[in-house]
């Protein structure tokens, strides 16, 4: 040991899941603990392994991106659109302005009722039912908006390559009732966060746990509202065609803890709401899909998106039939998983999986055929998945 | 009660009936508690009867599930000890109680309390449920940096927690149920009730309703002494914001994990008795209405009043979080000061 380190004694490892009553996804947290502190953590996932790369290879792409919509439930959007700017970047598709407008509406929409799930899951977890049905009653106004614009509340599917689906276009009574739903949930918003704000007993468990500086953040590539809420000003919006039009600010906060993860997140819907607005109010004319395009070989191409909880980057590739080989895709959550373990240290046993909470992990779409172990990235063969997962058989 | 062949039957048919009823209203409350925070939470929430009573109900009904504690025996036969104790702590605030060797009193009451918190550190250290350390998962080694540590069941930890508790966390309900028998001046609740309520130690009607003159919770000791004993009340029932030990995103139920079936009907019966008990007890002790089984209009008012306490604790646990001891030790500190303060004062009055 190097003179002036600090020694760990670990008295004992409380784990908790794969089944567990508060856990909503299946993965272990293994809690290396002394009394109530936590001293060490370690998140163990790959419990439902899926295997859903495997089923985009050799499909056609409209067919493929039906089922990259469905790599997850709430961040299905993002998924369906960065699968389209894969092969739109890739093949030089044009989109239609009056299209890009709708994906991003449809983008903020998610957003929002995204932060709102992480608001009713993060006060579940604080045990505060009120504050998180609360957050799940809200959130209903964007689910309603959503299925008025893509016809289902939860995979809406509204991107489809060259723009949007014909039906997801906007008439002017919808971008009327968008308007006047905004207006409502704000009011209705603010007055929700106002409350969580002024509530000493709720602030008294969000402030001053789950420290990760800005130093951790970069270092563990934490992404999203969790690098963010570390006062790390990164934003992968500022830097994307679709949203230059837009004027919206980057919320970050300095203060590290739990309650920075909740309040940028809160700020950020916000900022959605401004982005909704400007989109609707200047929609620009035209049409809704570029149709113009065959599919053809492709080189391995990327393309990254800013979701509700980080960058998200799908890849791959177009044979000369126009089928996908060697799909690959990064959700946030493995990115943010370093930075969770890390900040959970020194918390109460209570409040560490708070923290975990507040860094919104989303642990089954990142469960795939990728692994990260010691800082090397590496994907596993057959063998290595039959060996990893041979209990299962 | 000078003739003991009349009052030994009195105390049998007081205290059948005064437990019937007990655990039969007690039913009743947790459905009310469950309305009143859907009505905040802007739900409809469960039919009044579902949570207590049919849940029970069904529980009994189902098929039994064999504990994996340590000692299932054991295990199991603390909460039927949980049911006698409950009950018990409930009978000796009933009139006919108070004459028998003194367990009509504040030594009563809290020893019966005290053993009660004993029971969630019994009933953790015992059980072990699959759901921690003994779920079969296979990534034990996979470049952990901890191999060989001591893997605790959740409940287990649950049981440190319920020391903590019962060291620090149920000191303000003692503190302020001190201050009425220190305003008595007395250890016994029958003076205590006759300083309140003047009226009913000299009333020998079974039909009438003694209201008292000088209850101790308009007095400023006994309101003081009041806030600290409904914190108390949440901290003893381990409800929000203090159920750190039964914190379901960690430790899920705590020691009473295992309990399923016929165990878990006993369970809710067993806490069900508990919130009332300790309701009826602040009734009695706080504004002199007693629970007398043999005097219906005393014993309707005591029940009535007795809801007050339920309902309080619903409101404050739809708008709580689950503190953690970071909160709950200051917390307890600065009420068990504000209950002494109370004491002082009282012991002034």
């Amino acid at each position: 040991m190097a003179s002036g380190e600090k020694r760990v004694e670990i008295e004992k490892e409380l784990s908790f899941g794969p089944v567990h009553p508060a856990l909503i996804e299946p993965y272990r947290i293994r809690l290396f603990v002394n009394d109530e502190i936590v001293e060490d953590c370690e998140l163990n996932i790959n419990m439902a392994y899926r295997g859903i790369e495997k089923l985009f290879d050799g499909l056609p792409v409209e067919r493929a991106l039906l089922i990259a919509e469905r790599v997850c439930g709430i961040c299905s959007h993002v998924h369906a659109w960065n699968a389209v700017r894969v092969i739109e970047g890739g093949l030089k598709i044009e989109v239609p302005d009056r299209a890009n407008y709708i994906r991003v509406i449809t983008h903020e929409m998610q957003r929002i009722a995204s932060h709102l799930i992480l608001f009713g899951h993060a006060f579940e977890v604080v045990g505060h039912e009120t504050f998180a049905m609360r957050s799940f009653l809200l959130r209903e106004s964007f689910m309603d908006l959503i299925s008025y614009v893509g016809g289902n509340r939860v995979m809406p599917s509204v991107p489809i390559v060259g723009g949007v689906r014909p039906r997801a276009d906007l008439t002017e009574s919808l971008k009327r009732v968008i308007l006047e739903r905004v207006d409502e949930f704000e009011e209705k918003y603010k007055a929700y966060v106002t409350r969580i704000i002024e509530d000493p007993l709720v602030m008294s468990r969000l402030t001053g746990i789950g420290f990760l500086t800005k130093e951790d953040a970069i270092k563990f590539h934490a992404t999203g509202p969790t690098g963010r809420a570390s006062g790390w000003d990164y934003d992968l919006r500022t830097k994307m065609d679709e949203y230059k039009p837009f004027d919206f600010n980057v919320v970050t906060d300095e203060s590290c803890d739990t309650k920075a993860r909740i309040v940028v997140r809160a700020l950020e819907i916000f900022e959605s709401l401004k982005i909704i607005r400007q989109a609707v109010k200047n929609l620009p004319d035209g049409p809704v899909v570029n149709r113009s395009w065959k599919p053809g070989e492709m080189d391995f191409t990327t393309a990254l998106l800013e979701t509700y909880r980080g960058e998200l980057m799908h890849s791959y590739a177009l044979d000369s039939q126009g089928k996908i080989r060697n799909y690959k895709i990064r959700t946030p959550t493995p990115t943010n998983l370093a930075a969770m373990e890390h900040a959970c240290v020194g918390d109460h046993v209570t409040e560490a999986i708070l923290t975990i909470a507040s860094c919104d992990p989303c642990l089954t779409c990142c469960t795939r055929a990728e692994v990260v172990d010691s800082g090397k990235s590496f994907v596993l063969s057959d063998l290595e998945i039959v060996r990893k997962y041979g209990w299962r058989k | 009660m000078e003739n003991v062949l009349f009052f030994i039957p009195g105390l049998i048919a007081s205290s059948m009936v005064a437990a019937a009823i007990a655990v039969l209203y007690s039913l009743v409350l947790p459905g009310i508690e469950r309305k009143v925070q859907a009505r905040i939470q802007q739900r409809i929430g469960p039919p009044i009867l579902t949570p207590g009573f049919w849940s029970v109900l069904k529980f009994g009904y189902k098929k039994p599930v064999e504990p994996n504690a340590q000692m299932p025996g054991l295990y199991r036969s603390l909460v039927y000890f949980g049911i006698g104790i409950v009950v018990l702590l409930f009978l000796f605030t009933t009139p006919y109680w108070w004459a028998v060797l003194g367990w009509g009193s504040i030594l009563g009451i809290a020893g019966l309390l005290k053993l009660e918190e004993v029971l969630y550190v019994l009933m953790g250290s015992q059980s072990q449920s699959f759901l921690s350390a003994g779920m079969p998962v296979p990534d034990l080694a996979k470049g952990s940096k901890h191999v060989e540590k001591r893997r605790e069941y959740v409940e287990q930890h649950s049981a440190e927690r319920a020391l903590k508790m019962m060291a620090i966390g149920s000191l303000p309900l003692y503190v302020a149920l001190l201050v009425p028998f220190a305003m008595a001046r007395s250890t016994m609740i029958r003076s205590v009730v006759a300083m309140q309520n003047p009226a009913y130690a000299l009333s020998s009607e079974w039909w009438s309703a003694a209201l008292p003159s000088n209850p101790v919770l308009f007095t400023f000791p006994g309101i003081l002494a009041a806030i600290v004993y409904f914190v108390g009340y949440v901290m003893l029932l381990n409800e929000k914001p203090f159920s750190i030990l039964k914190a379901k995103i960690d430790v899920i139920e705590g020691g009473v994990l295992e309990y399923a079936s016929k165990l878990r009907a006993c369970y809710y019966i067993m806490r069900n008795v508990l919130l009332f008990a300790l309701s009826s007890i602040f009734v009695t002790l706080f504004i002199g209405i007693p629970f007398d089984p043999f005097m219906p209009a005393m014993m309707l008012l005591n029940m009535a009043l007795s809801l007050l306490l339920p309902v309080m604790l619903s409101v404050l646990v739809a708008f709580s979080p689950i503190l953690t001891f970071r909160q709950i030790y200051p917390a307890a500190i600065g009420l068990s000061a504000v209950g002494t303060l109370a004491l002082i004062i009282s012991l002034g009055v």
